[in-house]
């Protein structure tokens, strides 16, 4: 079974007289350390599939299988458990602690994992050190540009050493320059052997994509796959 | 997490919101503080009336009599009267007996009027025969002289002293000196009336010469008032009084002063004298009574306080309500990044119950320093009020703060934090976490 493989996967929501199926009936599966770009309208679905894949929330129905796990298996804690260890999340708006530095807010996931403080900062400053960075450890989010927000978001996702990397529209609040540059992250996180998934309206980042999946209402309605690129990274 | 984790981020948390936390402790400070000084002053009040009892050795002494009461009650039901079991040196011996007792002294007054005449000073005085020749057993301090109590001597309460005075001098006089009594020979003037045959009573009076051995020092005890002479030479006295001889077999004592081995057993002691038929006084019973009264106003005042503490809760349940719909995004990453429910509940716990612990430190400092600020108001008020009296005994308002009520305070305080917390914490981690990330 492929690293991430999901069945019948339906999110739907209840608004007064009407259902809004966020996702319907979708069957997806995408090999280990590939890289793939949701792409699609807004509304399609794309955050809530994300959202599912990474055990923020539940699905209505349908199964999830993620790196041999039956996440529906899961309960609250081993969910949490499943979000600390093996996927790391990067949003739009950062979600960074406005009153935590750059070097606090990448630690905060070890802060759960019982990590002893000097190893926490060590390895939140060599991930600061990947995304490029280091040198505004000590900076607080509002006195850092869009662009190096996202690193250090992306740094705290990496905290842990995820093996899947979930983004969703990485690049949206961001400028051309710095949102390239995020993608080239991402890209280079895919080739070090992380699975990826990108949610972006980007057309370059699917320079680096293997596997482009395009939602609409809630289903996919094309799927491509780009063999060289999975061969690259395999 | 670990709890060393836990306290840490908890610290960060309330430190990154400092103004709104100090904010809402001040609730608690007053609460706290209100607590403090409350049971404080009740502890004050009691430790004052303590004071006022009387000495520490009457605590752990039993004063035994025959049981009249018992016998009143009879005759008030319609019985007849008869006089009740007299305390016979038999009787003496079984209380003696009991477990835990030290001793047991019978006393018995002198059935004549007695004077007491020292040059020209003379003093009216209530002569005691006590069972006992040596005084140390019952725990008295001695202002001078010696405990020892031999035939022909007396020892004397020191408030004894301040009853001499010259009957042919009208002006003020100055109270005799220890060292006016101590090993100085008296003489104790007895008078008895006797029938002279015909229907007439006639005085007869008789005088004993008497040495000073030892001075009682006066402690606010039935003892500072009294002459005590050996029980034999009273008996005799009293023999001389009634013209019949004491009779061991029938007659009984005055009563017995029992002298227990330790405070605590005092109420046992004097329950088992009850139950052979007599009655067994102990100021300890009159104490109970006494605390029980300030445990009930140490209660009602730390209920007043209690209910600021309350109003206190309120504020730290709302700073925690709101500190979560502030929070919501921080709480949906907490849990994206890995925190369980179970770290979400502990960390909002810990925060509440920090801020009532925070409180509580302020509010235990404050209340001593109210305390210390009474203190000070209530000597110099009452020493401007008692100055206008004599002497007397001198009241002070004054506030005395136990350990225990600051431990208990500070115990108290953080676990109203707890509490308060615990609604706004569980609401915390029961977010489910993408609700949490999309609340902007
Ligand atoms: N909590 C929710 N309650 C109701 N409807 C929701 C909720 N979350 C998402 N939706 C709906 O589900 C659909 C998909 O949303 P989303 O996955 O965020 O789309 P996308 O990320 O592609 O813009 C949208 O129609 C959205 O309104
Ligand atoms: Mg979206």
């Amino acid at each position: 079974m492929d690293y991430i493989h999901t069945e019948a996967l339906n999110k739907h929501y209840e608004m007064g007289h009407t259902i809004v199926k966020a996702l319907n009936g979708v069957d997806l599966s995408l090999p280990e350390k590939s890289l793939s770009v949701v792409m699609g309208p807004s509304g399609s679905g794309k955050s809530t599939l994300l959202h599912l894949l990474g055990g923020l929330d539940r699905p209505t129905s349908g199964e999830i299988y993620l790196d041999g796990s039956k996440l529906s298996q899961l309960d609250e804690n081993d969910l949490a458990v499943f979000r600390r260890k093996t996927v790391g999340f990067v949003f739009q708006s950062f979600n960074l602690i406005q009153s935590f530095n750059a070097l606090e807010n990448v630690s905060f996931p070890m802060r759960f994992m019982n990590v002893p403080r000097k190893q926490r900062i060590e390895e939140a400053l060599f991930y600061l050190e990947q995304v490029g960075i280091a040198d505004r450890a000590s900076h607080k989010p509002s006195e850092l540009s869009g662009g190096e927000q996202q690193r250090v978001a992306i740094a705290r996702a990496l905290i842990n050493d995820p093996t899947l990397i979930l983004a969703d529209e990485p690049t949206g609040n961001l400028d051309t320059a710095s949102g390239y540059s995020i993608m080239e992250i991402l890209a280079g996180l895919n080739r070090n052997g992380r699975t990826v998934l990108v949610v972006t309206h980007d057309p370059r980042m699917r320079q680096f994509a293997s596997h482009i999946i395009y939602l609409l209402d809630g289903s996919i309605v094309k799927e491509s796959v780009y063999e060289q690129a999975v061969q690259q990274v395999s | 997490m670990k709890p060393r984790e836990l306290i840490s981020l908890i610290l960060l948390n309330l430190n990154r919101r400092k103004g709104r936390v100090l904010l809402t402790a001040i609730g608690v400070v007053i609460g706290t503080a209100a607590v403090v000084v409350l049971v404080s002053l009740a502890q004050g009040l009691k430790q004052n009336a303590s004071a006022q009892f009387g000495n520490i050795a009457e605590m752990s002494q039993i004063s035994v009599y025959p049981d009249w009461e018992a016998q009143m009650m009879i005759e008030a039901e319609g019985g007849e009267y008869t006089s009740p079991p007299p305390i016979t040196p038999d009787v003496v011996e079984e209380i003696g007996a009991i477990p835990l007792v030290k001793a047991a002294i019978p006393r018995t007054g002198v059935y004549a009027m007695t004077i007491l005449k020292t040059g020209k000073l003379e003093a009216w005085a209530n002569v005691i025969g006590i069972g006992t020749d040596d005084l140390s057993v019952l725990g008295l301090e001695m202002a001078s002289g010696t405990y020892e109590l031999t035939k022909g001597t007396v020892i004397i309460g020191e408030e004894v002293l301040k009853n001499f005075y010259d009957p042919n001098q009208r002006a003020e006089q100055e109270p005799l000196a220890l060292s006016d009594l101590q090993d100085q020979h008296m003489t104790l003037e007895l008078t008895k009336w006797s029938e002279d045959g015909s229907g007439n009573y006639i005085e007869v009076k008789k005088a004993l010469k008497l040495r000073v051995a030892g001075i009682i020092r006066a402690s606010r005890s039935e003892w500072d008032y009294s002459v005590y002479m050996p029980l034999n030479e009273v008996l005799e006295i009293n023999a001389w009084v009634n013209g019949r001889r004491f009779d061991p077999k029938k007659d009984g004592y005055e009563m017995v002063t029992v002298v227990a081995e330790d405070r605590e057993s005092v109420l046992n002691i004097a329950s088992q004298i009850n139950d052979m038929g007599f009655m067994a006084y102990t100021p300890q019973e009159f104490i109970q009574g006494v605390n029980s009264f300030f445990v009930v106003l140490q209660v009602i005042f730390g209920g007043v306080g209690g209910i600021a503490l309350l109003v206190a809760a309120i504020g730290i349940a709302n700073t925690m309500t709101m500190a979560i719909l502030e929070r919501t995004r921080e709480i949906g990453l907490m849990k994206a990044v890995g925190a369980t429910n179970q770290d979400v509940l502990s960390i909002f716990l810990g925060e509440s119950a920090s801020i009532g612990f925070i409180g509580g430190i302020g509010g235990v400092l404050l209340g001593l320093l109210l305390g210390e600020l009474i203190n000070i108001f209530g000597s110099v008020y009452m020493a401007g009020q008692n100055s206008g009296m004599m002497g007397g005994g001198s009241a002070t308002l004054s506030v005395a703060t136990p350990p225990w009520l600051i431990l208990f305070a500070l115990a108290f305080s953080t676990l109203i934090g707890l509490i308060s917390g615990v609604y706004p914490a569980v609401q915390a981690a029961s977010l489910v976490p993408v609700q949490a990330l999309k609340n902007e």
